[in-house]
C-alpha cells in the first residue's frame, strides 16, 4: 500500500485527473458561455433581418412615391407645354390660313403676268408646307385644324394633300372613285395623307414615284399610299404601330430631336375622327404601303353624280343661255315696295359663279333661279371684260 | 380642350395652283392672250384622266367662243393656269383658236398715191 502511496507515478496520475477535471469543466463554461452569447447573436441578426426588411419596403414605397411624383410633375409640365405650345401654333396657323388667303387673291390679280404669278407659287408651296406644321403640332397639342364648310371630293383631298409637302410633283393621285368626305373629315384626312405623302417622299429615292390610289372597300374608302424605297425595319414599324394606335395623349417630348411628329399626328386625327391610318404593307414597288381607310360615315351622302354626267349638263345649258343676257330680275328678289311704289329687292350675298363650282357639283339637284343665273353670267362678263381691260397693257406685243 | 364648335372656319383655296399646273413652267402671255378666243374643236372625245378643272374649260369652251380671260374667271383659276391648261388642250388639238383679225398693214405713201391718181383719172 505504501508502496502505491509512494508511487510517482499515482501522483502524477492523480495531478492529470485532477488538472483535466478542470479543464472540462472550464471548457463546459466557456462552451456554455459561448452558447449564450451565439443564441444572443443569432437573437440579434433576426432582429436586424427584420429591420433590414422594413427598410428595403420602407424604400420600396419611397421610390414608387418618388416616381408618382415625378410622372405626376412631367405630366403637368407637358400639360403645360402643350397649352404654350397650342396658342403658339394656334397664332401661326391663322397666320398661315391668312397668308393663303392673302395669296389667292394675289395670284388671281398677277394671273397674266407669268413670271409674276410663277413666283408667287414658289411662295404658296413653301406657305402650304409650313401651314402643315403648324397644323400638325397644334394638333399634337389638343389644339385644333380649321373646319371646311362643304364636302370635297376624294381626288381634291388628295390633291390638297399633295400640294402640303415638299416633293409634291413626285406624286401621282389616281381616283376610280367620284365621292365626297363631309366637311369636318376633309382637312383631317388631307393633313393625314399630307404627313403620309411627306413620310412616302422623304424615306424614298428622289427620282421615284410615290402614287395615291382611292378606292372604295365595303366599309367606306381607302387612300392608299405606295413608295419605292426601302421599306422600314422592324423597330421602326413597332414604333409607327405604337404612335398609330394611340388613345390618349402623346408625349410630344418623346417624339426625338428633331422630333418625327408624322405619325403621332396620324395616330391622334384618327382617333378623333374615327378613321384608320395603317403603315407596314409593303407597297408593289417594294418600298412601304400605308393606307388610310375612312368609314362610310365620313362619306358625304349625297355624292356628287361622276363629274362627266355633272359637267355634261352644264355645258349644254352654257351653249343657249349664252345668246340671251337679258338682265331679267326675276320676282325672287323683290321683297316688298318702296313707299313710292318702287320694288324692294333684297340685295345678294356675295358673288355667283356661273360654273357650278367643282366642289358645288352636289348641288346639282336645286338648280339656281333663271334670273340669278343670267345675272351671274352677266357679272362674270363684266369682270371678265373688266380683267381684259385692265390688263390689257401687259400685253405689249400685240400692240406693236 | 377646345370644344368642335370653336374650331375656326378655313376658306382658302383647297386645292393649290401648283398642284394643278403640276409644278410645270407657266406658258407665255403672248401664247394665248387675254383676249384671245378659244372653243372646243369639232366631235372630240374627252381626254381620259382629266382633272376636274380641265373639265370645267371642257364644258365652257363647248358651248362657243369664249375669251381666255373669260375662262379663267370661270373656272375661277389665275389666268397664268387656266392659259396652261388651255395651252394642253390646244397642243392635243381639243381646242380651236380664232384666227386674230389681220393686222391694219402700213401701206406706203407711193403706192397710196397711184390708187389715188388712178381713182382720180377713172373718175375725174
Amino acid at each position: 500500500m505504501t508502496s502505491l502511496t509512494t508511487d510517482p507515478l499515482l501522483w502524477i496520475l492523480l495531478v492529470v485527473l485532477i488538472a483535466a477535471v478542470v479543464a472540462v469543466m472550464r471548457a463546459r463554461r466557456t462552451n456554455m458561455a459561448l452558447r449564450r452569447t451565439r443564441k444572443d447573436l443569432e437573437t440579434g441578426l433576426g432582429e436586424a433581418r427584420g429591420d433590414v426588411g422594413q427598410l428595403h419596403t420602407h424604400i420600396a414605397a419611397l421610390t414608387a412615391q418618388h416616381q408618382r411624383d415625378l410622372a405626376d410633375v412631367r405630366a403637368d409640365a407637358e400639360a403645360a407645354t402643350k397649352a404654350v405650345l397650342k396658342s403658339a401654333m394656334g397664332t401661326l396657323q391663322s397666320l398661315a390660313e391668312e397668308q393663303q388667303v392673302l395669296l389667292d387673291d394675289l395670284l388671281k390679280k398677277y394671273g397674266d403676268t407669268t413670271d409674276v404669278l410663277g413666283d408667287l407659287m414658289t411662295v404658296d408651296h413653301t406657305g402650304s408646307q409650313f401651314g402643315r406644321r403648324a397644323k400638325g403640332i397644334s394638333v399634337l397639342c389638343g389644339g385644333w385644324l380649321g373646319r371646311r364648310d362643304g364636302a370635297a371630293t376624294v381626288y381634291d383631298v388628295a390633291r390638297s394633300a399633295q400640294g402640303r409637302i415638299r416633293d409634291f410633283n413626285r406624286v401621282s393621285v389616281h381616283s376610280q372613285v367620284n365621292v365626297s368626305l363631309v366637311g369636318k373629315a376633309v382637312e383631317p384626312v388631307a393633313v393625314v395623307l399630307a404627313e403620309l405623302l411627306d413620310n412616302a417622299t422623304n424615306y424614298s429615292a428622289p427620282g421615284t414615284p410615290v402614287e395615291v390610289n382611292i378606292q372604295t372597300v365595303p366599309t367606306g374608302l381607302c387612300f392608299i399610299v405606295d413608295d419605292a424605297g426601302l421599306g422600314m425595319d422592324q423597330e421602326t414599324k413597332d414604333r409607327a404601330a405604337s404612335l398609330l394606335s394611340v388613345d390618349g395623349p402623346v408625349d410630344i417630348t418623346g417624339l426625338g430631336d428633331p422630333p418625327r411628329f408624322g405619325f403621332a399626328v396620324c395616330g391622334m386625327l384618327a382617333a378623333r375622327y374615327g378613321f384608320a391610318v395603317s403603315v407596314g404593307s409593303v407597297s408593289p414597288y417594294g418600298g412601304v404601303r400605308a393606307v388610310i381607310r375612312v368609314p362610310e360615315s365620313l362619306l358625304a351622302a349625297d355624292a356628287p353624280s361622276p363629274a362627266v354626267d355633272a359637267h355634261d349638263t352644264a355645258g349644254a345649258e352654257a351653249a343657249p343661255q349664252r345668246l340671251a343676257p337679258v338682265p331679267v330680275v326675276g320676282p325672287s328678289h323683290v321683297v316688298g315696295t318702296t313707299s313710292g311704289g318702287l320694288p324692294k329687292r333684297r340685295r345678294r350675298n356675295g358673288s355667283v359663279t356661273v360654273v357650278p363650282a367643282l366642289d358645288a357639283a352636289g348641288q346639282e339637284g336645286t338648280p339656281q333661279p333663271v334670273s340669278e343665273v343670267t345675272a351671274s353670267r352677266l357679272g362674270a362678263f363684266a369682270r371678265g371684260t373688266q380683267l381684259g381691260r385692265t390688263t390689257n397693257t401687259t400685253e405689249g406685243s400685240d400692240d406693236k | 380642350m377646345t370644344t368642335p364648335g370653336e374650331e375656326a372656319s378655313v376658306t382658302s383655296d383647297f386645292v393649290r395652283s401648283y398642284v394643278i399646273t403640276g409644278g410645270r413652267t407657266l406658258p407665255d402671255a403672248d401664247d394665248l392672250a387675254l383676249h384671245t378666243l378659244v372653243t372646243l374643236a369639232p366631235e372630240r372625245i374627252r381626254p381620259l384622266g382629266a382633272g376636274p378643272e380641265v373639265m370645267a374649260i371642257w364644258n365652257l369652251c363647248a358651248g362657243g367662243y369664249l375669251s381666255v380671260a373669260e375662262v379663267a374667271g370661270h373656272v375661277g383659276l389665275p389666268v397664268g393656269v387656266a392659259r396652261l391648261l388651255l395651252t394642253d388642250l390646244f397642243e392635243q388639238g381639243h381646242l380651236l383658236r380664232r384666227a386674230e383679225p389681220p393686222r391694219a398693214q402700213n401701206v406706203d405713201r407711193a403706192t397710196l398715191e397711184k390708187v389715188l391718181n388712178g381713182l382720180q383719172s377713172l373718175i375725174g
